[in-house]
């Protein structure tokens, strides 16, 4: 007969008789084992086997693996996972991932700065290899064998002479053994089965079936639905609020003003737009003529001045950064229950569930230990979730009517009054030697703090985040913050995605000044970074750097090493119509050691997305005091139509783990304006590299 | 009234300009259709009406009728749709949000043209936002999805 694994777990019965299934990877024929009378009484009778936070063995032998980051699509459930389940010796597709709700046992659970996978690497690893050496020991003891006889394969522990024992029969030796009394070694890199070799994603069966659980999708007995009404321009307060024809609406059964806007809230979410719509506010105060252009204007007389160069030909140019909103798929939502026994309930995708805890806590009036937050996946998060601004609304309106609350904030609401990426303006000087290569450089620019993470209130946290200059020529930033007449936030690369593009157009503006090779001038420059020199003429092969390309098309190149990892980015553009397109982007990164090559890669199509969208035309601009975009018609993210080829080189290496998911943004931003700025002739103004900035 | 979902029938109890997406999520729990924007700008939601996509956040239900939804949920439970077996073949899900309604689309595009070309792809789905960059595999699963659905036929 045979028996089939799942994600449940590896026990299936036949005739009575139980029959454990030990799945062995790598080539190995799968073997059913049949489990003897005295093992079937301690399956069904043993405990399950728990040997830190993140590991859990079933009964049925089944494993559970905690993950204590947040799912936003960067593929942490699947990697994570990986850790755990190479160590522990489990195949991938037995392990059944559980996300963490915020709790102190797991230690850091702020999802960001692209770390997830660079922290856990070794802790994670860890976790599973000490639960493998209990097992180990276990089965050891029952065999009355040394530990070093035995291994762990496929679920079990097998011993050159004995009969296979599969995990399940050994939960309760196992756990009741001590910790401290096993030691622990990590495998070695040739021993691996998973790390390195591409797993497709852990939650793909839920997404492709309509089972997968996002935030959105949370609904709780007795829920109500909650949309605000928010201010129409900047820093708007109501005046007065007449909420007759809203509670009107059949369903609707709150209104009530928080500082933010004020909330219908209703039985379902078609009744609480409704109310919204008839809601009637008189808003007064805030800014209602503020502008972008105005703001531009401001930025850009803000740019300190820069010191004199030493001898040679002086090249300047100035670029403009945009305000950029996250526009995650899933617009941010949270729910929460302040329930009438003293405990609260959130359920919210956030990067950041220990905040949220803190916060509902103190909102509510409770002890932090009454708090619980369970972490759904996201649509995307992009930086945006690492804010507790809905939570907070969610909070606020339950603790009011103590019924659960889910706050949505629709498309228009994400799109206007988010958090958003810092506007910046730029100025560039370079000295240049008489064959135009810069041998000084200086970098002043002006920029907002991130009002929502008031720590990176500093030029110093900018510099900090977004000086990443990498090639050999001296020189200074020089950042100066002036107030965000906006809220601001954590935007993919953060600070290194104004700061970093506009160094790397300004090479680029550079190496055509003076009829330099963008590729060469870079490598010449490159002094004492290997990585990054292995990544540039790694892209630059695999585009086939130099060969001719069609009329109106020209590429662009740039590099960046942030986050532990190095990348380079060669992109072609057709600048031969009336919009210009990305044709092909090339991207080699150095990221150390790959865990899961198909997350590592679809990380990068991700960054090349965000790249391309913003230099052809996303932002975010305000007039009369308002955000004038409201949804993807205005704010044109790309679409498959226009999508590039990305092609994606993975550069051999065994250093440690660096970060991958805000990795390639930046280079490629710079790399697809560079290439515009070949193909045209014109130097772009910033991003986006068509129409005006701001 | 009463709408036909994924081959049951079943009653909606809201007014008629109710849009569908939200008589399918509130309304019966089908949380496979994703809200993303409510004006029919992104496709997140997008499902089959009779057979061709259609956007529920934009169609209000009282426009059904007696035409049959179908939902991700009614492409297959247990993921054997050649769709769905292209999806996770090719590894296509980052976030996952917007893959319903790309995967409706492309159920839509399939049942037109079984062969479709690059440029059939991007007519049928370029009104799907996938904002995580999931475009080049979405391209080659829809591919894939045509061959896997033409080996079906053929057998």
């Amino acid at each position: 007969m045979t028996a089939r694994t799942n994600r449940r777990g590896f026990l299936a019965t036949a005739g009575g008789a139980a029959l454990v299934l030990v799945a062995v990877p790598g080539g190995l024929p799968t073997g059913v084992l049949p489990v003897g009378v005295a093992e079937a009484e301690a399956l069904a009778g043993g405990a399950t086997f728990e040997p830190n936070a993140f590991v859990r063995v079933e009964r049925d032998g089944s494993v559970e693996v905690t993950v204590p980051k947040t799912e936003l699509g960067q593929g942490v459930r699947t990697s994570l996972a990986s850790l755990v389940a190479e160590e522990l010796a489990v195949p991938l597709h037995v392990v059944r991932v559980r996300t963490a709700d915020a709790d102190p046992r797991y230690g850091n659970q702020a999802t960001g700065g692209s770390s997830s996978v660079r922290t856990l690497f070794e802790p994670l690893r860890r976790a599973g290899a000490t639960g493998r050496a209990l097992l180990v020991r276990a089965a050891a003891q029952r065999w009355g064998v040394p530990d070093a006889e035995c291994t762990a394969a496929g679920g079990g522990v097998r011993h050159p002479r004995r009969q296979p024992l599969p995990y399940g029969v050994l939960l309760a030796d196992a756990a009741a053994l001590d910790p401290a009394a096993v030691e622990v070694s990590l495998l070695p890199p040739e021993r691996w089965r998973i790390i390195g070799r591409p797993q497709r994603r852990v939650d793909n069966a839920d997404v492709l079936t309509g089972r997968a659980r996002y935030g959105l999708d949370v609904t709780r007995p007795g829920g109500l639905v909650a949309v605000l009404a928010r201010p129409p321009w900047l820093g708007a307060a109501p005046r007065s609020i007449d909420d007759t024809a809203a509670l009107a609406v059949p369903h609707v059964v709150r209104v009530e003003a928080l500082a933010s806007g004020v909330a219908v809230l209703a039985d379902d979410t078609a009744s609480a737009l409704r109310g919204r719509e008839r809601l009637v506010v008189d808003w007064s105060g805030g800014e209602p003529a503020a502008s972008s252009a105005r703001w531009f204007e401001d930025l850009d007389a803000a740019v300190p001045p820069s010191p004199d160069g030493p001898a040679g030909t002086p090249f300047t140019a100035s670029f403009r950064m945009p305000v950029l909103a996250h526009a995650c798929m899933e617009p941010v939502n949270a729910t929460a229950h302040v329930a009438d026994d003293g405990t609260v309930r959130v359920w919210t995708a956030t990067q950041s569930p220990e905040a949220v805890r803190r916060q509902a806590a103190e909102l509510a009036g409770v002890d932090v230990s009454a708090v619980t937050v369970s972490v759904p996946l996201a649509g995307g998060g992009f930086g945006r979730r690492a804010e507790t601004d809905v939570t907070e609304e969610a909070v606020r309106l339950s603790a009011l009517v103590r019924r659960p609350v889910k706050v949505m904030w629709t498309r228009d609401d994400d799109m206007r009054h988010g958090s958003f990426r810092p506007a910046s303006s730029h100025t560039l000087h370079a000295v240049l030697d008489e064959r135009g290569v810069p041998v000084w450089r200086h970098h002043a620019l002006a920029t907002w703090p991130l009002t929502t993470a008031p720590v990176f209130g500093t030029p110093e946290l900018v510099r900090a985040f977004g000086d990443r200059f990498g090639y050999d020529v001296p020189g200074a930033v020089d950042v100066r913050l002036i107030p965000s007449p906006l809220r601001t936030g954590f935007w993919r690369s953060v600070y290194a995605g104004q700061l970093v593009v506009a160094e790397e157009m300004f090479l680029t503006a550079v190496a055509l000044h003076g009829g330099l090779d963008q590729v060469a001038l870079r490598r010449d420059l490159l002094t004492g970074k290997p990585r990054l020199l292995t990544c540039l003429d790694a892209a630059a092969a695999e585009f086939g750097w130099g060969r001719r390309l069609p009329a109106g098309h020209a590429a662009g190149a740039a590099c960046l090493d942030d986050y532990g990892s190095a990348v380079a980015v060669v992109a072609e553009v057709d600048c031969s119509g009336e919009q210009p397109r990305a044709v092909r982007v090339v991207v080699a990164v150095d990221v150390g050691v790959v865990v899961n090559p198909s997350g590592v890669r679809a990380q990068v199509d991700g960054a090349v997305s965000d790249a391309v969208s913003t230099a052809f035309g996303a932002q975010i601009t305000v007039r009369e005091g308002a955000v004038v975009q409201s949804s993807f018609r205005d704010y044109p993210w790309l679409r498959i139509d226009r999508a590039p080829v990305v092609d994606v080189v993975l550069v051999p290496s065994t250093a440690d783990p660096g970060g991958v998911g805000e990795l390639a943004y930046a280079p490629a931003a710079a790399a697809v304006a560079g290439a515009v700025h070949a193909a045209t002739g014109r130097r772009p103004a910033g991003l986006p590299v068509v129409g005006a900035v701001g | 009234m009463r709408i036909r979902v994924n081959g049951d029938v079943r009653r909606v109890d809201a007014p008629g300009e109710t849009p569908t997406l939200w008589a399918l999520r509130d309304g019966l729990g089908v949380l496979g259709p994703k809200y993303g924007c409510g004006i029919g700008a992104c496709g997140a939601c997008t499902s089959l009406l009779d057979g061709r996509a259609f956007r529920p956040c934009s169609t209000p239900v009282t426009e059904i009728g007696d035409r049959e939804i179908t939902t991700v949920e009614g492409l297959s439970r247990d993921g054997s749709h050649p769709v769905q077996r292209a999806w996770a073949e090719l590894d296509v899900p980052q976030c996952g949000y917007c893959q319903a309604g790309q995967m409706m689309s492309a159920v839509a595009l399939l049942r037109r043209v079984p062969a479709p070309t690059d440029a059939d792809v991007d007519e049928a789905l370029r009104d799907n936002v996938c904002r995580c960059g999931t475009h080049s595999r979405i391209r080659a699963a829809v591919h894939r999805a045509a061959r896997l659905q033409r080996e079906e036929r053929d057998r």
